[in-house]
């Protein structure tokens, strides 16, 4: 236990991630709409040593209801679209869609009519959108501490 | 080999092959609906593929009594193709979502017992599917797992498309099997094309599909710790995972390997140089997981959770078809990759724990072995640059060909039926698909709190098994 402790913070230093400098959280909430398991693989090294979003306040939540982001992966196939929605009912408001990944934005789409309804804007509006297939780990964060970004600025400049 | 028979003859016929030691690999519906094929394999690599054809009444006898893995094969063929199983009964809906929960679960009767619905969405990052567990108190009495939320129709929108297009449904099924499926893709096209594999292609498949078992198996490992709540245990081998899949970016250029198998050859170019990073790369890996491994074997608090929690008995494993590290964990060691002549793993045996419990401790320790046997298997074929390949012409095309792979999850079999080099059919069973209703089994009469180790013990994919 204490070599996987003490190993752990040798990556942890070796990696000299930056420290987090926003006063802003948001919390996440995963659905997968029918993806083929990639987005899922890469959201989950989001929270390794490797990329930590933890740090800069982005976390996973168990429950819709303690959600400021249902993040969506997948296309939205026929079975999950009833799901997908009650989830998106469930959450507090203001609240906002993030579609992962290039399924999700509905390029290159595989399946059949009657099974794929399509891109998550046929379901709900998007307001963050991360391409890639998978998208890289990288990109996630990148593309959720931007919107962070935005969205603080935004909010700093009417506050003026 | 295909023959055609129909009625009571063919399951005399399968009861016949099953007593020569034919294993069942699947059962797929053809034609519209027109006909039944059940694809057998021995040992040595041959495979048959018994054909029936279905009834006026649009029905066959069900072979479910003789072989309980075809299961879920019979009920999907049922769903999609509307063949009744004359003596499967009664035959549950599996792809179809029937709302009728009288329909789709076993009846569980009696003093105190009830139900958890749990999905399709759980509580992190996992695929959907869902689960209808029949406990008392704690204690499960049953478990209906209802998947096929991720159906995405892919073998039916294949249909049609030319062999090299195909490729693309067999490898987006699933992400973290995608150079397997696309491998069994690959060789069922070759097979019917009438294609042989060279060496060279061999080995450039052979090493892509080990980059894929280590991240998965290093995953699988990280995944068992998260069953157990060892948060260091699943950080290390998260952050191991992460790094193989970093090696697989700088060495392919993706790091799910997406888009280096073709059909009829390899374009994949990897040199001399790349090579030496890549051999002293997978050594350090090999190492840190190693020492990481030894820490989780000695750590009792952790070890304590393993023994006799979801077992599956040899016996179980043989008679539901388990597949993969699943089944050799409980003493069953078969393993494609014994006998892969389209691949290089000569002179391979299938490791087997020696204490093959078939428990969730059997499960992670078979994943341990297979990952050591993975990186000797590496350091010997990364032994000078890849170039690319074409696969020869040399035997006679055929109508129907097969591709079997040994994934990080077991035995997965691609079949593809063509017309003029177009898919009329494209069968995948998957590892996944062929291991579900181990999982189901294992659960029974386990703690409900136990029944996230016991699925993250399998670390099964919900998207290759919907398809």
């Amino acid at each position: 236990m204490l070599t996987l402790l003490r190993d752990l913070r040798q990556l942890r230093r070796q990696l000299a991630l930056p420290a987090p400098s926003r006063g802003r959280s948001l919390a996440i909430r995963h659905v997968d709409a029918g993806s083929c398991n990639g987005c899922e693989h890469e959201l989950t090294v989001t929270s390794s040593p490797y990329y930590d979003l933890e740090r800069y306040g982005l976390g996973i939540v168990a429950s819709p209801r303690h959600a400021d982001v249902l993040l969506v992966t997948g296309p939205v196939t026929t079975r999950m679209h009833t799901p997908l929605l009650t989830a998106y009912a469930a959450m507090p408001e203001p609240r906002l869609v993030a579609a992962l990944g290039d399924c999700a934005l509905g390029c290159n789409l595989l399946g059949t009519p009657e099974n794929v309804l399509g891109a998550i804007s046929t379901a709900l509006p998007i307001d963050i959108r991360i391409p890639g297939c998978p998208p890289t780990p990288e990109t996630i964060a990148t593309e959720l501490l931007t919107f962070i970004d935005a969205k603080s600025s935004g909010e700093a400049a009417r506050h003026r | 080999m295909t023959v055609s028979f129909t009625g009571q003859a063919y399951r005399q016929r399968l009861e016949a092959a099953l007593c020569d030691g034919w294993r069942f690999a699947g059962l797929h519906a053809t034609g519209g609906g027109s006909q039944v094929h059940v694809l057998l394999t021995d040992r040595e690599a041959g495979h048959r593929l018994e054909t029936v054809t279905v009834d006026a009444d649009a029905s066959v006898q069900s072979i479910v009594d003789l072989v309980p893995a075809a299961g879920w094969d019979e009920r999907e063929a049922h769903d999609q193709y509307g063949i009744g199983f004359a003596g499967h009964q009664p035959l549950r809906p599996l792809v179809d979502h029937d709302p009728d929960l009288v329909r789709w679960t076993v009846p569980v009767r009696g003093h105190d017992a009830y139900q958890i619905a749990v999905g399709p969405i759980h509580a992190g990052i996992i695929e959907s599917g869902h689960f209808r567990f029949h406990v008392v108190g704690d204690r499960i009495l049953h478990l209906d797992a209802r998947l096929f939320y991720k159906h995405r129709g892919l073998e039916k929108a294949a249909e049609g498309a030319a062999l090299e297009d195909g490729l693309a449904f067999a490898a987006r099924a699933c992400a973290a099997c995608a150079v397997t499926n696309s491998v069994a893709y690959a060789h069922a096209c070759e097979h019917a094309l009438g294609l042989t594999s060279t060496a060279e292609l061999a080995r450039v498949r052979t090493v892509l599909l080990e980059l894929e078992r280590t991240w998965n198996h290093l995953n699988d490992i990280s995944q068992i710790c998260a069953g157990v709540g060892l948060a260091a245990g699943t950080t290390r081998f998260a952050a191991l995972t992460e790094r193989a899949r970093r090696l697989n970016a700088a060495l392919t250029g993706h790091r799910y390997l997406f888009g280096n198998i073709h059909v009829g050859g390899s374009n994949l170019n990897i040199t001399t140089d790349q090579i030496r990073s890549t051999r002293a790369e997978l050594s350090a890996l090999q190492a840190e997981a190693a020492t990481a491994w030894r820490e989780l074997m000695f750590n009792s608090s952790f070890q304590d959770r393993l023994p006799d929690i979801g077992v599956v008995t040899f016996n179980d494993a043989v008679r539901l078809g388990a597949v993969g590290p699943a089944a050799r964990a409980s003493g069953l060691a078969h393993d494609l990759r014994s006998a892969s002549p389209r691949l290089a793993y000569d002179g391979f045996e299938p490791a087997v724990p020696n204490r093959a419990a078939g428990d969730v401790q059997a499960r992670l320790e078979q994943r341990g072995l297979e990952l050591w046997q993975t990186f000797a298997i590496l350091e010997q074929l990364l032994d000078r640059a890849i170039e690319p390949a074409a696969a020869l012409p040399g035997n006679h095309p055929t109508p129907i060909g097969v591709g079997q792979v040994e994934s990080p999850r077991g035995a997965t079999t691609c079949i593809v039926e063509h017309n003029r080099h177009h898919i009329a059919r494209l069968r995948l069973r998957t590892g996944s698909y062929a291991n579900w209703p181990v999982v189901a089994h294992a659960a029974t009469e386990n703690l409900l709190p136990d029944f996230p180790l016991i699925n993250k013990s399998f670390e099964l994919c919900y998207a290759c098994a919907d398809r």
